[in-house]
């Protein structure tokens, strides 16, 4: 129960779950290491953010979704550019794609 | 009375009887119409879960509607099957059980979510519509039938697309379904014409046995996988697919996923059962591999740059079901060749069927999630959401099963089915299982940043009155956890329980035709 | 070659209906253009059912005939042209909503989701 035999290998679920529990035990009690004796509430607890000002507000603290991978996509510009050009939301290319795609598949059946 | 023998008319009636009785119900109150839906679909799930039990132990089984007995295929005399005949072998069954378990979870969760809008009657009247039409889609023998049900399910979500009348984004994401459904219905009708004129039979068994390769069958192969694989959301035809999971309710969207699952069916269908071995050249075993590999690598490429955050699953699911077509198109160019098929193809059509579970259960899942942050926040952008995951601690912990089960993260299920299908397409050419293995990665960095943004963070402080949603919004997701933890933990289990009949079922295009016309090719 | 005129016509309408689909510019001649297409499909799987000399498939008091034309292509037909229907019913409501919404029925002005 839990092993499944590829043609190739196999992957044993028991096991995987074995090794995290094991590797969870040990990042655990590393964590636990951690000395308790700080004061909360004076500065030995605050957060460190490069040395400005925390900010009240969260939402002034966090980077927003849309600039999570900026450089991936800078770096693939071109290739986004293109991509995104073709999805225009136009209805003619919607059908356009699908009515393209028929005909070419229709055109090389025949032919090959 | 033997009720095994009935269950795939039940299937049927369950839910479309549902569908006509709920603006009956709704005179009843709120309460009586919420009772209806969820009965109905639990009913459905009931009925689909004992239909798989008996496929499996008794054989393919068929049930011929409107005859003078159900089971009398081929009446005295005649020489094809004249009727309208389901036909439920294991693969059909194994879909049907997908379908329903994301029918009962989306009704489910839809019963607290749409309580804020009105037209609930309507609502519940087309949601169990478009799940008869899917539930059809599945179980029907019969290649008329088959486009009778796209079309039902069709306009069933056409009406549930744009179920919000007051946004003018609902109304514009159907609008341009409508138009690429219609045209591509007109080819599924026109394939399925031209076939009848040749074959004289609409009874895919029938068609089947009787077909050989020429110019006219060459078309209208082409026209149903073309058309079939719009409806999934293959790229290039994918456009209208964000769209409109986007804009749909979250109930509705969890049943569009399976709708889009039953469309996948019948191009397996159509390749495997109607045309299987005769289909001659591998030309368009390619064009379904080509197919997969580009809505996977260019469904997830678009994926990562979106901050609407069910924009961004809808082009998951078209990257989701390139890796389906992946799989099954692996399986289809070896379907003649035995060796090739012990080698790696059995395994590719297996791995694309577990991928099917598996898809349909986090994929849901990941739909749910999705409204209920919309229920609880009331902003769809990821701009704007931020450090959720202390207010709603059940959302957020079915979310990472999810997003790591799409992920292909070791030890969930959706690892297990995407190790089948690198493996054996790394057996075809090395280049497609590096194509899937990068997409892998890139849809696990875009749920990264979908869990950064939304449940990680600091808190807002226009946030601060988030609190977890409902119970029965909670219900319907854990139903679909639920499914995933069981294929998680026992993958083996699943796989020779579930899947593997399914994908024996899938291959055996003999079986299925013996099944009706008898006496085999 | 003349019984094949009905599949010239088949193709001929639905080339009009697909080209009209791209080049309309309003709403309602792209929701005619779908109708169009719809009715040439219907065309289509009637004249399948012809057979050379064939009078209508009743048994009963239909008078003489040796052969039929066949029947299940005509049941096919009607059944298209009620699913036909409901869509187009649907198509026109959701292209009035646009109207409501848009103030244009111009399909280049309805962009809102792109990208």
């Amino acid at each position: 129960m839990g092993k499944v035999y590829t043609g190739f290998g196999y992957w044993d679920v028991g096991a995987w779950i074995l090794f995290f529990a094991v590797a969870a035990f040990y990042i655990l009690w590393l964590r636990a290491q951690g000395r308790s004796d700080y004061k909360k509430g004076t500065a030995q607890d605050e957060i460190y953010w490069s040395g400005n000002e925390v900010p009240e507000d969260g939402a002034d603290l966090t980077v927003p979704a849309s600039s999570a991978y900026w450089g991936f996509r800078k770096a693939l510009e071109p290739f986004y550019k293109g991509l995104l050009g073709m999805h225009t939301g136009l209805p003619a290319d919607v059908v356009g794609y699908y009515v393209l795609t028929v005909a070419v598949l229709a055109v090389f059946v025949l032919l090959v | 009375m033997n009720w095994n023998e009935h269950f795939p008319a039940l299937l049927l009636i369950i839910p479309l009887f549902g569908a006509f009785l709920a603006p009956v119900c709704s005179l009843g109150g709120k309460m009586a119409r919420n009772i209806l839906l969820v009965a109905a679909s639990f009913l459905t799930l009931v009925v689909a879960f004992l239909l798989w039990r008996s496929v499996l132990a008794n054989g393919i089984q068929y049930y011929v509607m409107g005859g003078e007995n159900f089971r009398l295929a081929l009446p005295s005399g005649m020489a094809l099957p004249v009727r309208i005949i389901l036909e439920v072998d294991a693969f059909s069954a194994f879909m049907a059980l997908c379908g329903s378990i994301a029918a009962f979870a989306g009704a489910l969760f839809s019963v607290n979510y749409m309580n804020r809008f009105s037209g609930q009657s309507r609502f519940t009247s087309l949601y169990l519509l478009l799940a008869t039409g899917m539930l059809g889609m599945m179980i029907t023998g019969d290649l008329f039938n088959f486009f009778i049900f796209i079309e039902i399910s069709s306009i069933a979500s056409f009406g549930l697309i744009a179920f919000w009348r007051d946004k003018p984004s609902a109304i514009e994401a159907s609008l341009k379904y409508t138009l690429v459904s219609q045209v591509g219905s007109m080819l599924i009708l026109i394939a399925a014409g031209s076939l009848y004129g040749k074959y004289n039979a609409l009874n895919m068994a029938a068609i089947g046995s009787s077909l050989t390769m020429g110019t006219m069958e060459k078309l209208a192969l082409v026209f149903l996988v073309g058309s079939l694989a719009m409806k999934c959301g293959a790229f290039p035809m994918h456009m209208w697919l964000p769209d409109a999971y986007a804009e749909a309710p979250t109930g509705v969207t969890c049943l569009l996923v399976a709708v889009s699952q039953a469309s996948l069916y019948g191009l397996m269908r159509v390749c495997f059962s109607i045309y299987g071995v005769a289909m001659g050249s591998t030309f368009v075993p390619w064009m379904i591999i080509i197919f997969g590999l580009a809505s996977m690598f260019f469904g997830v490429s678009m994926a990562v740059v979106q901050h609407d955050i069910k924009r961004l699953m809808g082009y998951h699911s078209v990257s989701q079901v390139g890796y389906m077509l992946l799989g099954l198109g692996v399986g289809l160019l070896v379907l003649g060749d035995a060796r090739g098929m012990a080698d790696f193809g059995f395994t590719a059509i297996k791995g694309g069927v577990f991928h099917v579970f598996n898809y349909t259960m986090y994929k849901a899942l990941l739909f749910l999630t999705a409204g209920a942050l919309y229920y609880a926040t009331g902003k769809k952008d990821l701009n704007e959401m931020g450090g959720l995951a202390r207010r709603m601690p059940y959302t957020t912990f079915m979310f990472v099963i999810a997003a790591a089960a799409i992920s292909g993260l070791p030890p969930f299920n959706g690892f297990v089915s995407k190790l089948l299908i690198y493996e054996s397409s790394f057996a075809v050419h090395p280049s497609l299982a590096v194509v899937a293995l990068l997409t892998s990665v890139l849809t696990l960095a875009s749920f990264v940043k979908v869990f950064q943004t939304a449940f990680l963070g600091p808190e807002k402080n226009n946030l601060l009155h988030v609190q977890e949603v409902p119970p029965a919004m909670l219900l319907g997701m854990v139903v679909l956890t639920a499914a995933i933890l069981g294929a998680t933990l026992f993958p083996s289990w699943t796989l020779s329980n579930l899947v593997e009949p399914a994908a024996r079922a899938l291959v055996d295009q003999s079986g299925y035709i013996g099944a009706i016309v008898g006496g085999g090719m | 070659m003349i019984g094949n005129a009905p599949f010239f016509v088949v193709g001929v309408l639905f080339l009009m209906g697909l080209v009209s689909l791209f080049l309309s510019k309003n709403l309602i001649k792209i929701a005619i253009a779908i109708s169009i297409i719809g009715s040439a499909v219907n065309i289509f799987l009637v004249s399948l059912g012809y057979r050379a000399g064939g009078t209508i498939p009743v048994h009963f008091l239909a008078g003489e005939g040796s052969t039929m034309v066949l029947p299940t292509p005509q049941a096919m037909t009607l059944t298209a042209i009620v699913i036909a229907l409901a869509t187009t019913a649907l198509l026109l409501s959701l292209i009035m909503l646009v109207w409501r919404h848009y103030g244009t029925l111009d399909i280049d002005e309805i962009r809102r989701l792109r990208g």
